[in-house]
């Protein structure tokens, strides 16, 4: 302890320089950490967090009794992860390959410089794009089609729209990470499965791919502690909040912020928040220790 | 870093010697057009629609070759005069400040996290993770900054909560673990440079690669931030351009949803409210800076973006 002490002291200028990111994280993630026992409370805003009287499970309670809209934040939640997940990561590893392949470096540059764009575009300035090509009546989609469909009435059709607008905005992006590990693979391992008379798909198959696994690990291991959490501009701008369409694309960081604005059912959104914060804490502790199981090196901690 | 010229030039020998231009390629390289086309042909949507003439807009619907063209939109846009100009302002304050700020504290906790006689650094690495396993959600957030800090409408709650980042202190922390040779800081510290000096001296500057990729993410990630405005600011000084597009949002929702009036009516009323050509050209006007200065921050992006993935 005196050691630790005296070397604590001796370092003192790390611990000034560490001290203003101590600060920032204290008080803006750890100190709401806190928050989350406003799920066993019955907040008043004149009390505070910890003024407010307990309530015990009351919150609880409530969340089960109107359980429709909690089990349908919370499939949403983990159906659109999973999809943007599964198809995410295998969008990206497929582009990351495909040009990695081409042989027409030039052009792969310029095309992968316009691809990564979408990636810089808020979700604020995103759902006037996609409305440009949804819209009843000035849409592109039904002036090519000639249809006159309400895409902003129909729930049915929103699980593809958000698919296809997440694809469009984070695929070049999420393919460069891939790409830098290919640039690293030795090109000796591809010569040498030429001379053992590998074609180009068993070259793929048996040096490009399995190359990527321990990335493909690490960014999968990244995001299971993220299933609860989602990207909530597809779902609260792009779909313009619109109620109609609730019952496929709303999330739980989506109605946590509705409930925010409209100042309703405050106990049942603090029980859900606490819940959606535990659950990730739990899966992602979870991925992590599968990976541990399976590939050491490639565990986060 | 010093090893990518050499994969570089392995990888086009390569090419050279055993790589044909077969049909193969060439359904290789329609497929990758085709997917550039389906990325970026949205964003030319934006600059078409925002130069189209309104009334064809609403006639024919948005079109990637209107017949009728027009600087309406664009002239509509110059209308909020003030207010643009303002949050433009506020934009760049916030972008700028949280950025810099950010880098600044983010380099020096990594430089502390990343010293191996400082015992205390070991503690730093799991408080430093633990945000990233377990975090209080937007609720507690939410009420924690405005009834217990009393921060509502205040510019600090744009810049604050973006300007630390697991992720980037980690990027800073491997660079420095494995870009900076340790003989140099040492080498620093014997000469008489007292430790400040050896990390703004020596380290920071030697961080700029890493720097400038961490940083252009977090200058977009601010510019872009339309959440934490939404939630937090009133005041109409304060408002950064993402409100301004979201507040756009909701004059057009209350048109739409007037499912009465009829579309030649809606083209009459056109120079009143925010319509469709002059949306797209604020869309123009909040994402253009991004989009000037991202090819001069593409190759320090995919940079430390490498540098950041290996697990330090």
């Amino acid at each position: 302890m005196k050691d630790f002490l005296a070397n604590t002291w001796k370092h003192r200028a790390h611990v000034v320089l560490a001290l203003p990111v101590f600060l920032v994280l204290f008080f803006i993630m750890y100190v709401p950490m806190t928050g989350l026992i406003l799920a066993f409370k019955n907040f008043d805003v004149t009390k505070g967090i910890y003024g407010s009287p307990f309530c015990g499970l009351d919150n609880f309670k409530f969340l089960i009794a109107s359980k429709s809209t909690f089990i349908n934040i919370t499939r949403n939640t983990i159906v659109y992860y999973i999809i943007f997940t599964a198809l995410g990561t295998f969008l990206n590893v497929a582009l990351a390959v495909a040009i990695d392949q081409c042989i027409f470096k030039k052009m792969t540059k310029v095309m992968q410089t316009l691809m990564i764009i979408p990636v810089f575009i808020s979700y604020a300035a995103v759902q006037f794009i996609v409305y440009a090509f949804i819209s009843k009546d000035t849409g592109l989609i039904n002036n090519a089609l000639g249809t006159n469909t309400s895409f902003y009435m129909n729930p049915g059709l929103w699980p593809a729209i958000l698919t296809i607008t997440k694809i469009w905005k984070d695929t070049g992006y999420g393919s460069v990470l891939y790409m830098s590990v290919l640039a690293g693979i030795d090109t000796e391992l591809y010569e040498a499965a030429e001379i053992d008379g590998a074609n180009r798909w068993k070259k793929i198959w048996h040096i490009t791919l399995p190359s990527l696994i321990p990335m493909i690990t690490v960014m999968l291991l990244l995001s299971v502690g993220n299933v609860m959490r989602s990207d909530t501009g597809l779902f609260y701008q792009v779909t313009r909040d619109s109620g109609v369409l609730y019952s496929t694309t709303q999330v739980i960081d989506s109605y946590v912020l509705h409930a925010i604005f409209k100042n309703s059912n405050f106990g049942f959104t603090a029980a859900t928040s606490f819940f959606q914060s535990v659950v990730g804490l739990l899966l992602m502790l979870f991925a992590n220790w599968l990976v541990k199981r399976i590939e050491p090196d490639n565990a986060l901690f | 870093m010093a090893k990518e010229p050499k994969v570089d030039k392995n990888a086009d020998l390569a090419a050279s010697k055993t790589e044909k231009k077969t049909a193969g390629q060439y359904i290789l390289l329609a497929c990758l057009v085709i997917f550039t086309v389906f990325c970026f042909a949205p964003v030319l949507l934006v600059f078409v629609s925002a130069f189209t003439d309104e009334l064809y807009i609403t006639q024919h619907g948005f079109s990637f070759f209107p017949e009728k063209w027009s600087m309406a939109g664009m002239n509509a846009v110059l209308k909020y005069g003030k207010q643009l100009f303002t949050s433009y302002a506020v934009t760049i304050f916030v972008t700028v400040s949280g950025t810099f700020f950010g880098l600044l504290i983010m380099s020096m906790y990594a430089y502390s996290m990343s010293r191996k006689e400082f015992r205390l650094a070991k503690f730093l690495a799991v408080f430093l993770l633990i945000p990233m396993l377990f975090n209080g959600g937007q609720l507690s957030g939410y009420i924690v900054f405005t009834s217990m800090y009393k921060l509502k409408d205040s510019l600090l709650l744009l810049i604050l909560p973006l300007c630390v980042s697991t992720m980037n202190v980690i990027i800073l922390r491997t660079y420095i673990v494995n870009s900076i040779p340790s003989e140099l800081m040492e080498a620093a510290k014997i000469d008489g440079a007292g430790e400040y000096r050896t990390f703004f001296q020596i380290t920071l500057p030697l961080l700029k690669p890493s720097l400038a990729a961490v940083g252009f993410m977090m200058a977009t990630a601010y510019w872009n931030d339309w959440q934490n405005a939404l939630l937090y600011i009133d005041t109409n000084s304060k408002k950064p351009l993402q409100l301004l597009l979201v507040n756009i949002q909701k004059s057009i929702q209350f048109l739409l949803n007037n499912n009465n009036v009829p579309a030649s009516a809606r083209a009459a009323m056109g120079g009143a409210i925010p319509q469709n050509s002059a949306t797209m050209a604020t869309v123009i006007v909040v994402i253009g800076p991004i989009m000037v200065a991202y090819p001069f921050f593409q190759k320090y992006f995919i940079k430390g973006l490498t540098v950041g993935s290996v697990k330090g």
